[in-house]
C-alpha cells in the first residue's frame, strides 16, 4: 500500500481536564483538498496545530508520507493561520522572502515565486508595500502567498476564506484548485459549507472534539434521505398535499416546494403535475451540507 | 546554520531600519557629544569671555581686612577678581555702581563683635556666586583671615604652610608587603584618574545597552506571538535557532551602538579644545587600561547573552505587549542591582561585595569591569568568573529555549509556574 501524504490515526489531545481532540482519524492523499468542519471550539485548530508539529498529540500518531514528524517537513509544509501571521511593519517582499528562506528556499527562487504569486493575484504593486498599509482582505491574500510561496506538499489553511469579498473568494478558490491539480495536499478548515461542497472530496465534521461524520462527500449525501422536491409548473397543481408521503407543500413564486418523507412520493408528484399542466422544472434536491451539518451538530447539541 | 544566519540578518536589518532605533541612537550620540563638551562650554561662557570679575568693597567698614586683601591680590598678580575700593560706609553708592554695571558685586562684612573674623556677604544681581569667583574669593579671604587672626605673629612662610591643604597620597602595599616604603617605585600608584571615567562609562553603557536591546527582544517576541506569525515561524525553524538568531541579531545591534558611541567619544576627546580641558583635569588618554576595554567587551557579550535569553523567555510568556512591562520587572530589577553594585563600588573596587559579585553570573559583567579597571584581580578569579558566567549562559539558554518553545504557544492569561513546568516537559527543544 502506498503511504498517504498525511495520515492521522486515533489522535487525542487533552488540555488539562478537557479533551480538545478525541480520537480523530483521517487521511489526505496527494492532490486532495480535505475539509475539516465544525463549529467554533470543535477542535479544528488544535488538530491543525498537531499536524503542523506545533503541539504533540497525547496519543495516536500522525504520519507524513508514512513517516513521523521530522525537521525535513518544515520545508514541505505551508500554514495559513486563522489570524494573519505577518509582520505589520515589514515590507511584503522582505517578509515573504524571509519566510520562504526559513523554509529552505534560496533568495532568488523565493523572489521569483513571490513575484509569480503577486501576478497571480493581480497585485504586483504590493511587492514594496508594508502589510499594515494593505486592507484586511489583501493582508489575507499575502498570508496565503506566504503559506504557499515555497511550493509545499502539504498546505494547512485555517478559515482561509473568512473576511474575503466574493470576488476574492473566487480568486482564492481557483488558486486552491490549481494547487490541488499540481498535486498539493490541502487540509482545509472552515465553517462555511458552500466552500466545502465545491472544493472537497472527503470531509470530517467535528463536534465538541468528537468526529460525528466522516467520509466521501457524495457518499455522505447519499446516506441522507432526499426530502425536498422542487416543482416549477406553468399553472396551478391541485391535490399535491393528498399524495401519500407528502408532508408539506408550500407555494412559491414559480412553483412549489414540497417536503416528502419517502422518495417514492416524488414520482407521484411528477405524475400529478404532468396530468394537470406543463412542468418547467422538477428536481429531487439532495440535502445541502449545511443541512447535514445542522442536523448532525444540532442534534448532538440537544 | 544558514537558517540561523537568515534569522540574524532579518532581525538586524529590520531593527536598523526602524525610525525608533535611528532616532534613539542619534539622540544618544548628540547627548554624549554635548555632555563631553560641557566643560569647554562652561569655560567659554562664564570665565573666559568676561575676564576677572570686578568686586566692590567698602574700605571704611573693615580697613584692616581690605588692606590685607589688597596686599594678597597684589602678591598673586592675575587672580579671579579685581578689587574696587569705595570710601565711606554708605552702601547706597555700591548699590548704584552695581546697578550701573560698573561692578559685578560687592562684599559686605558683618561684624557681630564675637568672632575674630566677620562673616562675609557677596551681594550681586544673581542668586549665587559663580563657581570660579567663589573659589578665588574663598582662597583670598582664607588667607586674609589667617593673617588677621595671627596679627603678624607668624611669618609668611608659616602662614602659607598653614593654609596649604593636607595632601593624602594613596600608596598601596605590593603583594609581598615587605619593602613598600623602601622601594616606592614598585608600589602601585593606584589607577590613573581616566580609568575611573572609562569604568564609569563602561558600566553605564553596559547597563543601557542591555536594557535597550533586552527590551527590544522581549517586545519583538511578544509582538510575533500576538500577531501569530510565531506559529508560522515555529513550523519553519526550530525555536532554538529562532531565539538565538534573534539574540545574536540584537547583539550585533548592541555592538554597533557601542562602536558608534566609542567613535563619538573618541572624536570628541581628540578635538583640540577638549585636549586642554582633559589635560587640566589630569586625564591622559594614554593611561587607559587596555585590559579593561578588552575584558569589558568580553563581559559585555557574555552578560548580554545571559540577560537576552531571559528577556526572550519572558517575552515568550506574555501574550500582549501591554503586559510586557510588568513581566520583565524582575529582570529589570536584577540588572539595576548589578548596575548599582558597580556604581557604588567605584570608590571601593576591592570590597567584599565586589569580590562576591564577581562570581554571581548576573552581577559579574558589571562588577568585574569595576574590579579589573580600578582594583586588582588575580587571573584565576577572572577565569573562574568567566567559567561560571559561561556555564550559566548555557544553563539559562537551555532553560530559556525550553520556556520559549512552550511559552510562544500559550495564549490567554500568563501561565502559572505549575502549568509552565507541565507544558515544558512535553516539548523537546
Amino acid at each position: 500500500m502506498v503511504a498517504k501524504r498525511l495520515e492521522l490515526e486515533q489522535v487525542v489531545k487533552e488540555f488539562g481536564e478537557k479533551r480538545a481532540v478525541d480520537q480523530i482519524t483521517l487521511q489526505v492523499e496527494e492532490g486532495e483538498i480535505y475539509g475539516l468542519l465544525g463549529a467554533n471550539g470543535a477542535g479544528k485548530t488544535t488538530t491543525m496545530r498537531m499536524v503542523l508539529g506545533l503541539i504533540y498529540p497525547d496519543s495516536g500518531r500522525i504520519l507524513y508520507n508514512g513517516k513521523p514528524y521530522g525537521p525535513e517537513l518544515q520545508s514541505q509544509m505551508g500554514y495559513l493561520p486563522e489570524e494573519r501571521g505577518l509582520y505589520p511593519k515589514v515590507k511584503v517582499s522582505e517578509q515573504i522572502i524571509y519566510l520562504a528562506r526559513l523554509r529552505g528556499m534560496s533568495a532568488a527562487e523565493a523572489d521569483k515565486s513571490l513575484k509569480y504569486w503577486l501576478e497571480r493575484f493581480e497585485v504586483p504593486e504590493y511587492y514594496d508595500k508594508k502589510i499594515e498599509e494593505l486592507s484586511k482582505g489583501n493582508q489575507q491574500k499575502m498570508g496565503f502567498v506566504a503559506a504557499v510561496v515555497h511550493k509545499p506538499q502539504i498546505v494547512i489553511m485555517d478559515e482561509a476564506f473568512s473576511g474575503l469579498d466574493p470576488v476574492n473568494v473566487e480568486l482564492l478558490k481557483a488558486t486552491v484548485k490549481e494547487l490541488r491539480d499540481q498535486g498539493t495536499s490541502i487540509l482545509f478548515s472552515t465553517h462555511r459549507m458552500e466552500h466545502v461542497e465545491e472544493l472537497c472530496r472527503n470531509i470530517t465534521i467535528l463536534d465538541r472534539s468528537r468526529t460525528v461524520l466522516q467520509g466521501d462527500l457524495r457518499e455522505i449525501k447519499k446516506k441522507y434521505p432526499r426530502e425536498e422536491v422542487l416543482l416549477y409548473t406553468t399553472g396551478e397543481v391541485e391535490g399535491l398535499d393528498r399524495i401519500p408521503g407528502v408532508k408539506k407543500v408550500s407555494r412559491q413564486e414559480r412553483g412549489y416546494d414540497i417536503s416528502i418523507s419517502d422518495v417514492a412520493a416524488a414520482k407521484l408528484i411528477l405524475k400529478t403535475a404532468m396530468e394537470q399542466g406543463e412542468v418547467e422544472r422538477f428536481e429531487i434536491k439532495e440535502p445541502t451540507l449545511n443541512q447535514i451539518f445542522i442536523k448532525e451538530v444540532g442534534e448532538s447539541n440537544e | 546554520m544558514s537558517k540561523l544566519n537568515t534569522v540574524i540578518r532579518f532581525t538586524f536589518l529590520n531593527k536598523i531600519k526602524t525610525k525608533s532605533f535611528l532616532i534613539t541612537t542619534l539622540v544618544l550620540v548628540l547627548l554624549v557629544s554635548i555632555g563631553m563638551n560641557i566643560p569647554y562650554f562652561i569655560d567659554k561662557f562664564s570665565g573666559g569671555e568676561q575676564g576677572p570679575a570686578s568686586v566692590g568693597v567698602m574700605e571704611a567698614s573693615q580697613p584692616e581686612i581690605v588692606a590685607s586683601l589688597e596686599a594678597y591680590l597684589q602678591k598673586q598678580g592675575e587672580f579671579g577678581f579685581t578689587l574696587q575700593k569705595f570710601a565711606g560706609e554708605n552702601e547706597e553708592a555700591l548699590r548704584a555702581e552695581l546697578k550701573a554695571g560698573n561692578i559685578d558685586g560687592y562684599l559686605k562684612f558683618n561684624q557681630d563683635g564675637q568672632s575674630a573674623f566677620p562673616t562675609v556677604s557677596y551681594i550681586s544681581n544673581k542668586d549665587s556666586v559663580p563657581q570660579t569667583l567663589n573659589s578665588s574669593l574663598q582662597a583670598a579671604l582664607q588667607s586674609v583671615k589667617a593673617e588677621v587672626i595671627t596679627k603678624g605673629a607668624l611669618s609668611e612662610e608659616q602662614l602659607a604652610a598653614l593654609t596649604a591643604p593636607v595632601f593624602i597620597d594613596p600608596v598601596k602595599l605590593d603583594a609581598s608587603g615587605a619593602n613598600a616604603s623602601a622601594n616606592e617605585a614598585e608600589t602601585e600608584a593606584g589607577p590613573a584618574p581616566i580609568n575611573y571615567i572609562v569604568v564609569y562609562a563602561l558600566v553605564i553603557l553596559f547597563f543601557m545597552i542591555i536594557m535597550m536591546t533586552g527590551n527590544m527582544i522581549a517586545a519583538e517576541v511578544t509582538a510575533e506571538k500576538s500577531s501569530r506569525i510565531m506559529e508560522i515561524l515555529i513550523t519553519s525553524v526550530s525555536p532554538l535557532t529562532q531565539m538565538f538568531g534573534k539574540i545574536i541579531g540584537m547583539l550585533y545591534i548592541g555592538l554597533l551602538q557601542i562602536f558608534i558611541f566609542a567613535g563619538v567619544i573618541g572624536i570628541n576627546m581628540s578635538l583640540p579644545h577638549n585636549q586642554s580641558v582633559l589635560g587640566s583635569l589630569n586625564l591622559n588618554l594614554a593611561d587607559i587600561n587596555l585590559t579593561v576595554l578588552v575584558l569589558g567587551l568580553i563581559y559585555f557579550v557574555l552578560g548580554y547573552l545571559l540577560y537576552a535569553t531571559l528577556f526572550a523567555a519572558i517575552g515568550s510568556l506574555v501574550s500582549r505587549t501591554e503586559e510586557l512591562g510588568q513581566a520583565i520587572m524582575p529582570i529589570t530589577m536584577l540588572s539595576l542591582a548589578a548596575f548599582y553594585i558597580g556604581i557604588f563600588s567605584l570608590s571601593a573596587p576591592n570590597s567584599l561585595l565586589i569580590k562576591i559579585s564577581n562570581f554571581i553570573p548576573f552581577f559579574s559583567p558589571v562588577s568585574m569591569i569595576v574590579r579589573a579597571g580600578l582594583g586588582d584581580t588575580p587571573v584565576w578569579e577572572i577565569a573562574a568568573s568567566l567559567v561560571i558566567l559561561a556555564v550559566s549562559i548555557l544553563f539559562f539558554g537551555w532553560l530559556a529555549a525550553k520556556i520559549y518553545r512552550t511559552g510562544v504557544l500559550l495564549y490567554g492569561k500568563r501561565p502559572t509556574m505549575k502549568e509552565l513546568r507541565k507544558a515544558m516537559r512535553a516539548y523537546k527543544i
